[in-house]
């Protein structure tokens, strides 16, 4: 187990979470204004809905709750983003989401982590969004080819 | 709803990654993670700080990849309508780094569409791009669509 200082020690197998939360209108509105998803299904009052892209930072709050002393001596690199959703989350529901560090691996130099993050309706278990996310830790010797978080 | 078959693209206008926008998606993941009712500034991060970015090895602030993603999910739901957010599947891959002032645009590429119980299944293949046609992110997605 890798758990309990950076996010850089993260080992395959390592679980992160379960973290419970109630879906708010304030920070769907809040993400949803950031990347101009200028819909009134994500900021109107008409039972807004989350966007299935905010799984995203659900990565990052399992993050802070199981590497509390952060990131690492450097920035991560995101490579990819995989979701898939299976029903709509609207604001108000309490959400359950738990993550594995499925594949730490190396190529050309660099190390790659895997993380596959579930979120469930809390109570019933119903699945809502699955995710895979793929970074590279540590990109500071070459940012050519990437984007980052 | 136009009715889209295999082949058709749909390409959204192009728009500048400025440094405002990248902070922006900064602010908000500290926001959404924080979950409290109270707006954050986040970073520094190599999205918004200079130095932070600079002493990282790149040669200024990149946006963060999500930016496009979601870009690209805002061009499926003015596609296909609000249920793009209530079943589907996106996939992004970020291919280069987009730095501050380039100036974007997202496509989408249908590849197949199959009649379901349910509503058509649509599949595609996504993209932003430089305006060069340069591809920053690529992917592919699927939605289902029931009022087609």
């Amino acid at each position: 187990m890798a758990t309990g200082r950076y996010v850089s020690d993260l080992a395959t197998g390592d679980r992160l979470g379960p973290i419970r939360y109630s879906v708010s209108a304030f920070t769907v509105r809040e993400y949803c204004h950031s990347v101009e998803l200028n819909h009134e299904a994500f900021l109107g009052i008409d039972t807004p809905v989350a966007p299935p892209t905010l799984i995203h930072l659900d990565k990052l709050k399992l993050y802070e709750a199981a590497c509390p002393e952060g990131t690492g001596p450097d920035a991560r690199l995101h490579i990819e983003f995989d979701a898939t959703w299976h029903a709509p989350v609207p604001v108000g529901t309490e959400v359950e989401v738990v993550g594995e560090t499925t594949e730490r691996f190396e190529k050309r130099g660099r190390t790659y982590v895997v993380t596959e993050i579930n979120m469930t309706e809390a109570g019933t278990g119903r699945a809502l969004v699955d995710y895979r996310d793929t970074v590279i830790l540590a990109f500071r010797s070459d940012a050519k080819g990437e984007a980052a978080e | 709803m136009t009715r889209l078959a295999p082949d058709s693209e749909i390409v959204a206008p192009p728009r500048a990654m400025t440094r405002e926008r990248m902070r922006w998606y900064v602010d908000a993941q500290a926001t959404a993670v924080a979950n409290d009712g109270r707006p954050r500034h986040g970073g520094p991060t190599i999205h918004d700080d200079d130095d932070y970015a600079l002493a990282q090895g790149l040669p200024g602030i990149i946006a963060d990849g999500m930016v496009s993603t979601n870009w690209i999910l805002a061009l499926m739901i003015d596609t296909f309508g609000a249920e793009a957010a209530q079943s589907g599947r996106l996939r992004t891959k970020y291919v280069r780094p987009v730095y501050e002032d380039d100036v974007l645009r997202s496509r989408l590429r249908i590849t197949e569409r199959v009649a379901t119980e349910d509503g058509d299944r649509i599949r595609m293949d996504v993209f932003c791009e430089m305006q060069d046609g340069t591809p920053v992110t690529v992917g592919e997605a699927e939605v289902l669509v029931r009022d087609a």
